[in-house]
């Protein structure tokens, strides 16, 4: 059965580009365009297998949103990859801490994606 | 379907067409150098683009089938495999199979059909029978503790492994799981890169079930994978957990052997010991990182700076022996360059400014001696003919500076056999001896065209194609051979190929047909072999871009001649050719032999000089003579030049060889052994036969240098057509 993979990101770009190459390789995805959207769908009983989410986002960002997520029993051990950039690498550490599984350090190449993607969920 | 993956499949059948055609010349690179590692990785990577596409578009068939291939190929990339000629086809089989599924998807077929299921059978039995034993569970999905066949389990207890792999061991950090981690997905994501083939769960660090917290990972794994993968790409593998697990990665011991190589194939320039362990992938950054970490820390702690070698061993970093053989290369490289800064470089005008006062010195040398003899005192000439020695000496010391091993140009040519023979699809092998002998720099510097042009010609011309070969009962691969070695005061250079010989009849048709030769001409085959010299000269019918064009070998001969040289061919039909170059050693001061006739004086070269006879009285009626039951063909320097006056009673023959023929010189008087400057003729006399330059007595007088080479080769030809003509 598909896995289905839950994107948050506030650049609609991002989005669509991310979950295209997910879906080509067979993938479900459900998007939110902000933290607080995503939380919500996660409380509303939203199934997943693996969140992405971007760390700068208006509104709660992406460190504050994983560690709610750590708080959501279904959701404890699911896992959470988030998209930092080269210059970002000190956010790293404050996200892992925060509960994060990995990371995708964009701009990513859909192979990288893919791999990244299926490590987790292996 | 729907158009978004109408639209996907064709892309992927255009991607996978282009991929295949890589595959395939990749393939045909394979059979030639088997041990090409980037090749094995771009044939690998086109497989593998062609398989991970076959997944995204759905399509079954081809997935799995390029499944078994990428298999085979990735053992043959961890060097568990040899490529042999039965491979080679296979894979070429393979390729052509995958085309033909290409096409079956293009008509939107969703299964095999019979006919094409049983050929895709049989040949999987077939790449699979290539497969390194006890390999068959490669690839076969998930790898879960305690699975497989129990004889394909090492226990990691004793520490050693004997299959050959790379070992990782691994212990979690306690958080894992906290953070969305699953233990088991990082070992199933080590089978994308190859074949876990041996994996142990290691529990140790598991509490009594009242202590132990549900929610924490407790275990580590002592994991074989059986990879062509890159260090890196394994450590990449954790990269997520990298920073809270405790990680060893050592290398497989095949492995080692590459990492020796490549360490000893680093630049030599002055790197830190973890530097080059980084360059040549036994060691990563990150493993770097921690190990002068740990390095600092040890030296903050008061201890004395232990060696970051030993740190990264105790570190199960790096096998002992890689960084032993990194030191070595380190002490290596340290040497050589102490030793480069004990060379002096030397601007090569000055060189050439030293020679010629060198030679000014030679001439006034002869001069003092000269009056010495004359003045009769014997400490004078004592102290004189110390002096010439003295000078000797410096003249050779100093020609020396200019001489250079030949071995320098003889290896660039690799990379020209290597490149041409590839693009003319030849197998062909260079092999080079005498690159110790030394010649003049000059020559060295002018002689590397000329012998460019030999080479691709002998590639070209020379061996035949592989099928022409094989008929002929010889090797495949052709061989063209270079070769150099001093004789009789030349050095000569050979170079030769084992192809089919030159075209003796073609050549004499297109000989006459050039107008080179007429009809009437009787020419020996070597004679005829040697018309490729003539300016206009080529027979092959298809000019390629190498060679052909007809202005190449009268060229090669003009240049060498350049260099006072001269260049002929040996061919054999069916056995090949062999281009020989004869040069002189030095192009400035010789060793002469002093002869006279009538007024004038004649330097011959000494070590041209085989003897010096007198000539016997009796009455000559051609140009030989008798030297102890052996013909000499003999060159009448009087009669030769032109020289006026009559021959006295006594005279002299000396006797000369080019290294290969014998001709006596016929003299007035014999002056004995000289040293001389060669200064070269003007330009008005740069058509002369038989002199090569002139010089200066101590008398003052001028003396004409002989060219012995082209004396004899002047006698033995009129001689042999004087023979033909009776």
């Amino acid at each position: 059965m598909a896995k289905t993979i839950f994107l948050v990101d506030d650049s609609a770009t991002i989005l669509l580009s991310i979950s295209s190459i997910l879906q080509k390789a067979g993938f479900e995805t459900e998007k939110a365009s902000n933290a607080e959207e995503a939380l919500k769908k996660f409380n509303g009983g939203v199934k997943a297998d693996l969140l992405i989410t971007d760390l700068n986002m208006p509104g709660m960002n992406g460190i504050e949103l994983i560690k709610e997520m750590r708080k959501l029993s279904a959701y404890k051990f699911m896992p959470i990859l988030f998209l930092t950039t080269e210059s970002q690498q000190s956010r790293k550490a404050e996200a892992k801490a925060a509960g994060a599984s990995g990371w995708i350090v964009k701009p990513a190449t859909a192979e990288v994606l893919l791999n990244t993607v299926r490590l987790v969920l292996h | 379907m729907s158009d978004l993956n109408d639209e996907l499949v064709l892309t992927y059948i255009q991607e996978s067409r282009d991929q295949l055609a890589e595959l395939e010349a990749g393939m045909l690179m394979l059979e030639e150098d088997p041990a090409d590692r980037a090749n094995l990785d771009a044939i690998f990577r086109a497989a593998h683009t062609i398989k991970g596409g076959a997944g995204v578009i759905e399509c079954g068939f081809i997935e799995q089938f390029t499944h078994h291939l990428e298999n085979l190929l990735d053992q043959l990339r961890g060097g568990l495999l040899s490529v042999t000629p039965a491979l080679a086809s296979e894979l070429l089989r393979a390729a052509d199979h995958i085309a033909a599924l290409l096409d079956l998807l293009e008509t939107g077929a969703e299964q095999l059909p019979e006919a094409l299921a049983a050929g895709d059978a049989e040949l999987v039995r077939a790449l699979e029978s290539h497969l390194d034993s006890g390999n068959d569970t490669a690839g076969a999905g998930a790898v879960t503790p305690g699975m497989g066949s129990p004889d394909a389990f090492e226990s990691t207890g004793g520490g050693v492994v004997a299959s050959d792999g790379w070992h990782i061991s691994v212990r979690f950090g306690r958080d894992l799981m906290r953070t969305g981690n699953d233990p088991l997905s990082f070992i199933r994501y080590l089978t994308t890169l190859g074949e876990v083939v041996a994996l142990e769960t290691i529990t140790d660090a598991l509490p009594a079930a009242d202590e132990m917290d549900p929610e924490a990972c407790y275990l580590g794994f002592e994991v074989h994978l059986r990879s062509g993968a890159s260090k890196a790409d394994i450590e990449q593998v954790f990269d997520f957990v990298r920073d809270d697990c405790s990680l060893h990665i050592l290398a497989p011991r095949s492995k080692i052997a590459e990492y020796l190589d490549l360490i000893n194939e680093l630049p030599e320039d002055t790197m830190r010991l973890g530097e080059m362990l980084v360059r040549c992938g036994a060691l990563t950054s990150a493993e770097l990182d921690a190990g002068l970490e740990a390095q600092r820390m040890l030296e903050a702690d008061g201890e004395e700076r232990p060696p970051i070698g030993e740190i990264l061993v105790a570190h199960q970093a790096v096998r002992p022996e890689l960084v032993e053989a990194a030191a070595v290369r380190q002490q290596h490289v340290q040497e050589k360059k102490q030793q480069e800064a004990r060379l002096i470089k030397v601007r090569a005008d000055k060189l050439d400014q030293l020679i010629d006062l060198v030679g000014e010195l030679v001439i006034a040398g002869a001069s003092a001696q000269l009056l010495a003899d004359r003045a009769r005192v014997p400490d004078l000439k004592e102290a004189t003919s110390e002096v010439s020695r003295l000078v000797e000496d410096i003249r050779d010391s100093a020609l020396q500076l200019r001489m250079v091993q030949i071995g320098e140009t003889f290896s660039r040519f690799n990379r020209v056999v290597r490149d041409v023979s590839r693009e003319l699809g030849k197998t062909i092998t260079l092999q080079v001896t005498g690159g110790e002998t030394e010649l003049d720099k000059s020559v060295v510097e002018r002689i590397g065209d000329p012998l460019m042009h030999l080479i691709r010609n002998a590639i070209d011309h020379g061996i035949e194609p592989a099928s022409e070969r094989v008929a002929a009962g010889k090797p495949e691969a052709g061989s063209v051979g270079l070769n150099a070695y001093h004789d009789s005061g030349s050095i000569v250079i050979e170079v030769s190929d084992d192809g089919g010989g030159l075209p003796i009849e073609r050549i004499r048709e297109r000989a006459l047909e050039r107008g080179l030769i007429t009809s009437g001409d009787a020419l020996s085959d070597k004679e005829l072999a040697n018309l490729i010299f003539e300016p206009g000269f080529s027979t092959k019918a298809q000019v390629t871009n190498l060679s052909g064009r007809g202005v190449g070998m009268d060229v090669v001969r003009r240049n060498i001649s350049a260099l006072r040289g001269e260049v002929e061919v040996h061919s054999e039909p069916g056995m090949g050719s062999r281009f020989t170059i004869r040069l002189p050693l030095t192009l400035a001061i010789i060793d002469g032999f002093l002869t006279g006739v009538g007024s004038a004086s004649y330097v011959i070269p000494l070590d041209t000089v085989v003897e010096c006879i007198e000539l016997g009285q009796s009455g000559q009626t051609r140009d030989y003579l008798n030297l102890r039951g052996e013909v000499l063909p003999t060159i009448d320097l009087r009669h030769n030049f032109e020289l006026p006056g009559d021959p006295p009673a006594r005279r002299s023959v000396v006797v000369v060889s080019n290294g290969r023929a014998k001709v006596g010189v016929v003299v007035d008087r014999l002056h004995g052994e000289f040293q001389t400057v060669i200064k070269p003729l003007g330009n008005l006399f740069k058509h002369l036969r038989g002199i090569s330059g002139s010089t200066i007595l101590g008398s003052g007088d001028v003396a004409l240098i002989l060219d012995v080479p082209a004396l004899v080769s002047t006698v033995t030809r009129n001689e042999s057509a004087q023979l033909v003509r009776q």
